[in-house]
């Protein structure tokens, strides 16, 4: 089964998506910060991240640059879920007008988590 | 009568040239008026106790530097109102620097108090080179002259402290505004705090109703959509106020941009198709293609837009329609929200845009923050907004417009104080 790593600080949201995704017969593996995050990038190769963006030490967009830094080329293609706390709100456009900050991921997924929405995006997105 | 004789000639004639021109003005004069060697007017210092030189003619800086004159019993009598001649500066008593006067070649001085609405301002003094006296005419009109003085430096006063006053009032207006400012970030923050546990709380509340953790019974089914349903409420509050307080302090840069309105309305329609569909609502749009660009937010006018459109998707009952149209008109872009919902009460109307106005304040949809919202935003861009309840021709409904010029600059601060 596909390997996922979820990146969050908030360990009730981890928790939530272990459950969900974990259910669904995915191996999910956890991250509480972007450099724990890189790190388990590195020993596990996952197949899919979902990341959030505002985490301690390095946070999402940290994480987003290091990934597309040369010395990680050989994990860039890995496909990349942005999990946007709600205050990033609405739409992926509606992110990057208010933080100035653009990303080419595959999804941008609000929470609170909607079982339905995560599992069509990750399934989506492992197909593709 | 002659004071405020005096007193105009005084206001019209430092407007023309300024209070230190006519001071100048006024020692030259008497001097050259009198034959005088010297003329000076000296200040009474705040604690009344000493005389300060304001400004003189034909004394030389030497004699200026002599010293602060200390208020005698002499002074003071000219402080008083009176006149006082002293005619052998070098040898009466009551002068207080006489080598200095007899190095000066001041033979005799007369010092006249300088008179003002609000008291005595100093004293004006007449330096003769040789022992003279004054005729009862001349004093008196050097008693004028001096009295002029006076008001003059009573009108610099006044201009002083008002500038002081205006000062300070700038000063009180931009600290008012740090703490404002202050206050509307401590309000996000504590918002963006309050958020992450909603979210995590429904995230486990939606993940239960999944089944993803066994299965539940039909009462804990319900009871776990209604409070899916109540934090989706507190999370759009919470939302609410982050951007209220968002627009009070004003927007940041990057936000603002110059925006198409085709574009955003055609993603609007996007947006609200999203709203309209799965409740069965028909939507139609009529927006003019190739409408003006303006310098703005285009997330804000994305949210006005999407906040209408929600509003009118939360009244209308399926099979109902909501309409979209924008054209220009003149010089200005027409933006119009027709639904064919329950309608506005006529008495409500003046009150929808306020803050936390809700037209059933039972009811638990709604924070009563969108309109207002809606309100700042286009005011931000310059325009204006109303709603008509029933829809003109129709006769349920309600029609909200917004007329926002073209080519406008989005004031970027909104309700800030001048």
């Amino acid at each position: 089964m596909p390997k996922i790593l979820v990146m969050d600080d908030d360990p009730d949201i981890i928790d939530a998506l272990d459950t969900l995704l974990g259910g669904e017969g995915y191996e999910v593996i956890t991250a509480h910060d972007g450099e724990e995050g890189l790190a388990k990038i590195r020993e596990e190769y996952p197949d899919m991240i979902i990341l959030d963006m505002l985490m301690p030490r390095l946070d999402g967009y940290g994480v987003y640059k290091a990934l597309h830094d040369p010395q990680w080329s050989e994990w860039k293609d890995i496909p990349i879920v942005i999990l946007t706390s709600v205050s990033e709100d609405v739409s992926h456009r509606r992110y990057e007008l208010e933080t100035g900050v653009r990303m080419e991921v595959a999804a941008y997924i609000e929470k609170p988590i909607d079982p339905d929405v995560i599992l069509e995006g990750v399934r989506s997105i492992l197909e593709a | 009568m002659r004071k405020e004789l005096l007193y105009e000639i005084s206001r019209s004639v430092i407007a023309a040239v300024g209070v230190q021109n006519v001071l100048w003005a006024i020692v030259e004069s008497i001097t050259k008026g009198t034959k005088a060697k010297g003329c000076a007017l000296l200040v009474l210092s705040q604690d009344g106790e000493k005389l300060y030189h304001r400004v003189s003619y034909g004394i030389s800086p030497e004699y200026i530097g002599k010293g602060v004159i200390e208020v005698d019993d002499m002074i003071r009598c000219v402080l008083a109102g009176e006149s006082v001649l002293v005619e052998d500066m070098a040898n009466d008593p009551r002068i207080q620097y006489p080598e200095a006067a007899k190095h000066e070649g001041f033979g005799s001085v007369l010092s006249v108090p300088m008179r003002s609405y609000t008291g005595v301002k100093g004293v004006m003094r007449v330096y003769a080179g040789k022992q003279r006296t004054f005729s009862k005419d001349e004093i008196d009109f050097l008693d004028s002259i001096a009295e002029l003085s006076g008001l003059v430096l009573e009108k610099e006063e006044e201009r002083d402290r008002m500038a002081l006053e205006a000062n300070r009032a700038r000063e009180e207006v931009s600290r008012m505004s740090d703490e404002r400012e202050r206050f509307l970030y401590f309000i996000r923050m504590v918002a963006h705090d309050l958020k992450a546990p909603l979210a995590a709380v429904e995230s486990y509340l939606k993940i239960i109703l999944k089944g993803s953790t066994g299965p539940t019974t039909e009462k804990q089914e319900v009871w776990l959509n209604r409070s899916v349903k109540r934090i989706d409420g507190m999370l759009e509050l919470i939302s609410d106020i982050v951007d209220l307080s968002k627009l009070e302090a004003g927007l940041d840069s990057p936000e603002l941009t110059p925006v198409s309105w085709t574009e955003v309305l055609n993603s609007s329609v996007e947006v609200a198709r999203g709203l309209t569909e799965p409740r069965g609502i028909e939507l139609e749009n009529d927006i003019e293609q190739n409408l003006p660009e303006i310098f703005g937010s285009e997330v804000r006018l994305c949210q006005l837009i999407n906040n209408l459109v929600s509003n009118s998707a939360r009244y209308t009952s399926t099979g109902g329609k909501i309409a979209i149209r924008a054209h220009q008109v003149e010089d200005n872009v027409e933006v119009l929200v027709e639904d064919e919902g329950r309608g506005i009460r006529p008495e409500i109307i003046p009150e929808i845009f306020n803050d936390f106005f809700k037209g059933d304040p039972e009811s638990l949809e709604g924070t009563g923050l969108g309109l207002s919202i809606c309100k700042r935003i286009v005011e931000m861009h310059n325009g204006k907004i109303w709603a008509e309840s029933p829809a003109p021709g129709k006769d349920i409904g309600t029609l909200v417009t917004m007329v926002i010029p073209k080519g406008v600059v989005c004031s970027h601060i909104w309700g800030k104080p001048e």
